[in-house]
């Protein structure tokens, strides 16, 4: 926007004829001007999007209320992290470097911590889109320069993100902490180095996948809490259910009622990265199934509801 | 197949139309919400009139892509909203209903739609600050706006349709669910907006008062067709009757109005009296004499917007206010 036009100079030579010395002034219109800046089209338009649900999802820009929530979550999150890491620390000093090994660690997190996720993008999710379409906020974007499609990625791009942050921020607490537990924490990071890019892929993978489940589930209502008690329901009853099925069908039929267990799908994902298997993963007749066959459960996972959320925001416009 | 009218709204303009509706037809199954309508709007202030169902909405969401056509065009500056992202930047939206979120501040709300509309961000803060003054909702400006009364809620609305300078935008019935002063105060708003700023704007309302005193050009629907378009001054021209209010002896009058020849109509507590020529206003003085009737009103009578919705629109002696109503369709110039 053009700065404010001055709509009126005083004119100093006629104020020095009054004899007195006055400095040049000006008044300025400060309302409503015509804007003659630069506009960034759809491009600004996207990254308002993205930008947005990152602020929505943590509830920066709004009340004491829209913060409790994620950040609850995230303290929680944090807190396993540095539990986990303290444990390690005491079992190194107290029992030496064997022990240390044997404390769940960076492969183990995300079996430990994978429900609190889920939970997580449950309840935070439904919050980037339900109230856009409840409130009618969603026809004010589609009536600028971006598109449903832009919308919806932008919405979910920023939920991924949030979400990954979430998932990394304790996975790096446990990696420092389990850091300067040691009495060389410079000789820790060059032997487990290699740890941080499986952290970020291992992250990436549960980020994509409840991310995307869970803005899929809050497209089909307005209602956050509905969309929030859906998929809390889903992730947690699908554990016990398909668990105790499974265990009761021997073989294939077994393992393949053990693939829809939603919640450990990005868990052997997280196994295969690191190339261990974690504690919940472990009683899962699944784990026997190839890595390819597991990759791919968890990619169809989520590029059938990515195409989804994006089928069902696509019909919003033209 | 009857011919159905085709309007260009006003006088002839050197500049080309900032939107054309060309043959344009909507359907949702079986109900046709828009039948064949055509017509061209220029700059200026244009009403879209009409009784609710009238398909005024959904002639705006076909114009600003929301909705797709099922035959027939919509060019907004030249180009279909719904393929064009670069037109959607120079266009604000303004809707009926709800379209706020409850738990963000006006400024927040404002500074990210004008983001989306395309300007970077610290130019945005500043024009969302300025457009809130403009909408007068400053001092309110950082409490949440679900706060908001339905008046500031309705000025948030318009700000942001505005933040964002578009060149032309699209109220829906802006002025819904006000009291009479919020409604006086937002159609000063949108006055003030194309007078000073020069940013056109698309009005749609079934309030026909609130039209004929903001809007320089009409368009008519009626059940989905183009019934009218043009000037409002054409439309609220002088007739050749006259408004007569007495305060006593109604039917004494009449019968002396009728003894003279003149036509009497009963019209909106008083009477509209039609004769032949100028000696009317002769005949309605001496009658009132003769009748010993206090006169309250004298008037040439204007017709009112209401009675495009009307068989004739010239020659009605009963108000519209039934089918739309309103408040004080029918308009007496003046008053004694």
């Amino acid at each position: 926007m053009s700065d404010p036009v001055p709509v009126h100079d005083i004119d100093p030579a006629a104020a020095s004829h009054e004899g007195h010395a006055r400095p040049e002034g000006r008044v300025f219109d400060i309302g409503y001007q015509r804007y003659d800046g630069p506009r960034e089209g759809r491009a600004r338009g996207r990254i308002a999007v993205f930008k947005d649900g990152v602020r929505t999802a943590l509830g920066f820009g709004r009340g004491g209320r829209a913060k409790i929530l994620p950040w609850s979550f995230i303290a929680l999150l944090v807190f396993i992290g540095f539990i986990l890491a303290m444990v390690a620390g005491a079992a190194f000093r107290f029992a030496g470097p064997e022990a240390a090994e044997g404390v769940p660690s960076h492969s183990d997190f995300y079996g430990i911590a994978s429900i609190i996720l889920f939970v997580f993008a449950a309840v935070v999710g439904p919050e980037l889109l339900c109230p856009d379409r409840r409130d009618g906020v969603i026809n004010l974007y589609l009536v600028r320069p971006i598109t449903a499609t832009d919308y919806i990625v932008g919405r979910w791009a920023a939920f991924t993100a949030v979400t990954l942050g979430v998932a990394l921020l304790p996975q790096f607490v446990l990696l420092i902490g389990r850091m300067m537990g040691t009495p060389d924490p410079v000789a820790y990071l060059s032997d487990h180095w290699n740890d941080v890019p499986k952290i970020l892929a291992s992250g990436a993978a549960i980020a994509v996948y409840t991310s995307t489940l869970a803005l899929l589930v809050a497209s089909f209502t307005t209602r956050r809490a509905y969309a929030s008690v859906f998929l809390v329901g889903l992730f947690i009853v699908s554990t016990p259910f398909t668990a105790g099925l499974s265990q009761e069908l021997d073989g294939a039929l077994g393992q393949w009622v053990s693939m829809f267990n939603l919640s450990n799908i990005p868990v052997h994902v997280n196994d295969l990265i690191f190339g261990d298997v974690s504690d919940i993963t472990d009683a899962a007749p699944a784990r026997e199934l190839g890595s390819s066959l597991l990759f791919g459960w968890w990619a169809l996972w989520v590029l059938v509801p990515g195409w989804l959320l994006w089928i069902r925001y696509r019909k919003l416009t033209p | 197949m009857t011919e159905r009218p085709t309007a260009e709204t006003g006088a002839p303009h050197p500049a080309p139309p900032l939107l054309v509706a060309c043959d344009l037809v909507k359907r949702y199954g079986s109900v046709v919400a828009l039948d064949g309508v055509s017509f061209a709007i220029h700059d200026g202030i244009t009403g879209i009139l009409g009784e609710n169902g009238a398909g005024k909405s959904t002639a705006i969401k076909i114009f600003l892509g929301l909705l797709q056509p099922t035959s027939g065009s919509a060019l907004v500056l030249g180009e279909d909203a719904s393929q064009s992202t670069r037109v959607r930047a120079r266009l604000g939206y303004m809707p009926e209903h709800d379209c706020l979120p409850s738990t963000v501040s006006a400024a927040e709300f404002l500074t990210h739609m004008a983001e989306v509309g395309g300007l970077p961000p610290s130019r945005a803060r500043t024009r969302a600050a300025d457009t809130l003054r403009h909408a007068g909702l400053f001092e309110e400006r950082y409490r949440a706006v679900g706060g908001y009364s339905t008046g500031m809620k309705q000025r948030v609305k318009l700000a942001q349709a505005l933040v964002h300078d578009p060149k032309m935008i699209f109220l829906d019935e802006p002025t819904a669910g006000l009291d009479p002063a919020g409604r006086e105060e937002m159609l000063d708003l949108v006055r003030k907006t194309h007078r000073e700023f020069g940013i056109s704007i698309l009005f749609s309302s079934h309030l026909m008062s609130d039209v004929e005193r903001t809007c320089d050009r009409i368009v008519v629907l009626q059940g989905g067709r183009l019934v009218q378009s043009g000037e409002v001054r054409d439309f609220t021209a002088e007739t050749r009757s006259v408004f007569v209010e007495v305060d006593t002896n109604r039917e004494r009058l009449v019968q002396e109005l009728e003894r003279r020849g003149v036509r009497v109509t009963a019209d909106a507590g008083g009477f509209r009296v039609e004769g032949p020529d100028e000696s009317l206003y002769d005949d309605v003085r001496d009658a009132v004499v003769d009748a010993d009737a206090p006169l309250r009103r004298l008037a040439p009578r204007r017709r009112a917007l209401a009675e495009l919705f009307q068989g004739d629109p010239t020659e009605t002696g009963e108000m519209i206010g039934a089918a739309l109503p309103d408040e004080g369709d029918e308009s007496p110039e003046a008053t004694p």
